[in-house]
């Protein structure tokens, strides 16, 4: 076994390289800028970025939206692997499943206004049935303080990504343990404990953190189905980075690397924590 | 029993959101309190394709897409083969750096850069764009290719080479035919993020570079859903195209007369 990069590895990895440059280029940016002040570098917009009362109230409402929206879509992404998978590879079944994949996000959202808005198509049907005296009957889902809206487009996009990253792990898991378990007189809460959450974790963590960054600090579903105030991280950052004064564009990028490093460090140390045990599954099995 | 029921249940909640916006699209425009109208209409598509600011961002996100997608592949091979293929020290560390952007805000990515994009005289272009797009995408198309190599295993490369093969002839005998699967997901799910991006087009281009996105926010406020339907299914179409697109350059890359999906699949 070779430890050191060879020269030809090397070469294969320079564009990775290239990109992790990129990307770490824009972080320490965004730092820089943050921290540039008319006088030379200061701290100073940190501090009072946290006297904001926008920032507090975007973080509450953005976590709420961001855990609830995590929580829903891998328990039932899950859950509908758990009970389907067996057939859902090589079938139909996973295409329909794609469907959501082809739409962005936004247009998602667009649709969740056209079905689900107060002067929506399921109010209309409902008006039409009789079932509802005026619009203003009609639960107001989009573009409302709780964010239901979004929770709703995000489950909606994000279960099927949960389906679609889990449904390889179900597959590929060896049915013979299953099979030893039975031999050896396991329960079925044994062969979850043993077999199928260790088997099944690191995939859980990964989308659990891809999920929760994306939906965290994305800008196109809370800027089309938010309010005014409170507002997700995002669209608060690009306010302030369009906003009228110095202060506040510095906020944005303050704001934003902040979030940044939390999420890095935090994704860091999951993953750490799971490469060694990932590294004992892949020991078990055969080298190809 | 159970196959019933997922199919029930995914129809009504995957297949049918799409079929209605399909007809949607087809349909006048349906006011509220009014009875359902279905009466069969072009309008909402000519209104679409009618506009001429459709076609110019029409023409420059496919521009963005195909150059993110290239660059996206190009990278996935190289690095997809060298984390699959060989064993260096910090290979798991350096793997998992990979996937970190996914775990940053992309806007952090944009306004960091956007400073340097205006020095570079690439904020406002094109060009600027597609950088800023790959910070979403590559992550995944390392992802996807890695694990195509690992799927294929080195056997058929190194034999290829043993019997003498050019690098260039050995990636378009046994690589490319062998990783086709994974070059499909890598370039649908590229495409279909590279559609997706509205913030950081906004940021980078600047109201400069008008793709798709950027005027689907402000048809937005026509109430016309008709024509936000056809817009909607547009974008969905693009990403198969896409992948359409790219079937047909492999069979023209791929060297003729291989036993293509024979032995490892």
């Amino acid at each position: 076994m070779k430890w050191h990069l060879n020269k030809q590895t090397t070469l294969l990895l320079v564009p990775a390289f290239l990109f992790l440059l990129l990307v770490l280029y824009s972080l320490v940016m965004s730092f820089v800028e943050s921290v540039k002040g008319p006088d030379g570098w200061t701290l100073s917009y940190y501090q009072s970025l946290f006297e904001e009362e926008r920032l507090y109230a975007s973080f509450g409402y953005s976590l709420w939206i961001t855990l609830i929206s995590t929580a829903l879509s891998i328990v039932i992404g899950w859950a509908l692997v758990r009970s389907f998978h067996t057939f859902i590879e090589n079938s139909l079944g996973k295409w329909i499943l794609w469907i959501p994949m082809l739409f962005p996000h936004f247009v998602w959202g667009y649709f969740v206004l056209l079905l689900l808005g107060q002067s929506g198509v399921l109010s209309s049907v409902l008006f039409n049935l009789g079932w509802l005296e005026s619009r203003s009957e009609f639960p107001v889902l989009v573009q409302d303080r709780e964010g239901a809206g979004i929770i709703i487009t995000y489950l909606w996009k994000e279960i099927p990504f949960v389906v679609l990253m889990l449904l390889p792990v179900y597959t590929q898991l060896p049915k013979q343990y299953g099979e030893v378990i039975q031999v050896l007189g396991g329960t079925k809460k044994e062969y979850f404990k043993t077999i199928e959450w260790p088997w099944v974790q690191p995939v859980i963590v990964e989308v659990f953190l891809i999920v929760t960054a994306f939906i965290f600090t994305a800008y196109e579903v809370p800027a089309l189905l938010g309010v005014q105030f409170p507002q997700m991280t995002a669209v608060l950052a690009y306010d302030w980075f369009y906003g009228i004064s110095w202060d506040e564009r510095s906020f944005a990028f303050a704001l934003l690397f902040m979030i940044s490093v939390v999420m890095s460090l935090f994704a860091l140390l999951s993953f750490l924590m799971l490469n060694r045990r990932r590294w004992l599954i892949s020991k078990s099995q055969h080298q190809r | 029993m159970k196959k019933t029921i997922f199919y029930i249940l995914s129809s009504l909640l995957f297949l049918l959101p799409a079929l209605m916006l399909a007809v949607k699209s087809f349909t006048p425009v349906w006011k509220w309190g009014e009875p359902l109208s279905f009466e069969w209409t072009l309008r909402g598509w000519e209104v679409f394709l009618m506009d001429p600011r459709i076609y110019e961002a029409l023409f420059v996100s496919i521009l963005i897409a195909l150059a993110v997608t290239f660059l996206n592949l190009m990278v996935g091979f190289l690095t997809g083969k060298a984390l699959s293929h060989s064993v260096f020290k910090g290979k798991g560390l350096l793997e998992t750096f990979l996937l970190l952007p996914l775990f940053i805000p992309t806007m952090a990515a944009a306004l960091g850069l956007h400073i340097t994009m205006i020095r570079l005289g690439l904020a406002n272009q094109w060009l600027g764009v597609v950088i800023v797009h790959l910070v979403p995408t590559i992550p995944y198309t390392i992802k996807v290719m890695k694990a195509g190599y690992d799927r294929v295993g080195s056997g058929m490369i190194q034999q290829a080479k043993v019997l003498g093969g050019s690098p260039f002839h050995v990636f378009r005998s046994v690589e490319l035919p062998l990783l086709m699967p994974s070059v499909r997901s890598a370039v649908f799910l590229t495409v279909t993020i590279s559609m997706s991006q509205y913030v950081l087009t906004a940021v980078i281009g600047g109201g400069n570079v008008i793709t798709l996105p950027i005027i689907y926010y402000p048809f937005l406020q026509s109430v016309n859903d008709t024509v936000m339907a056809a817009f909607s299914i547009a974008f969905a179409m693009l990403p198969v195209i896409a992948v359409a697109a790219v079937e047909l350059l492999s069979k023209i890359l791929t060297y003729k007369g291989t036993f293509v999906n024979r032995g490892v699949t």
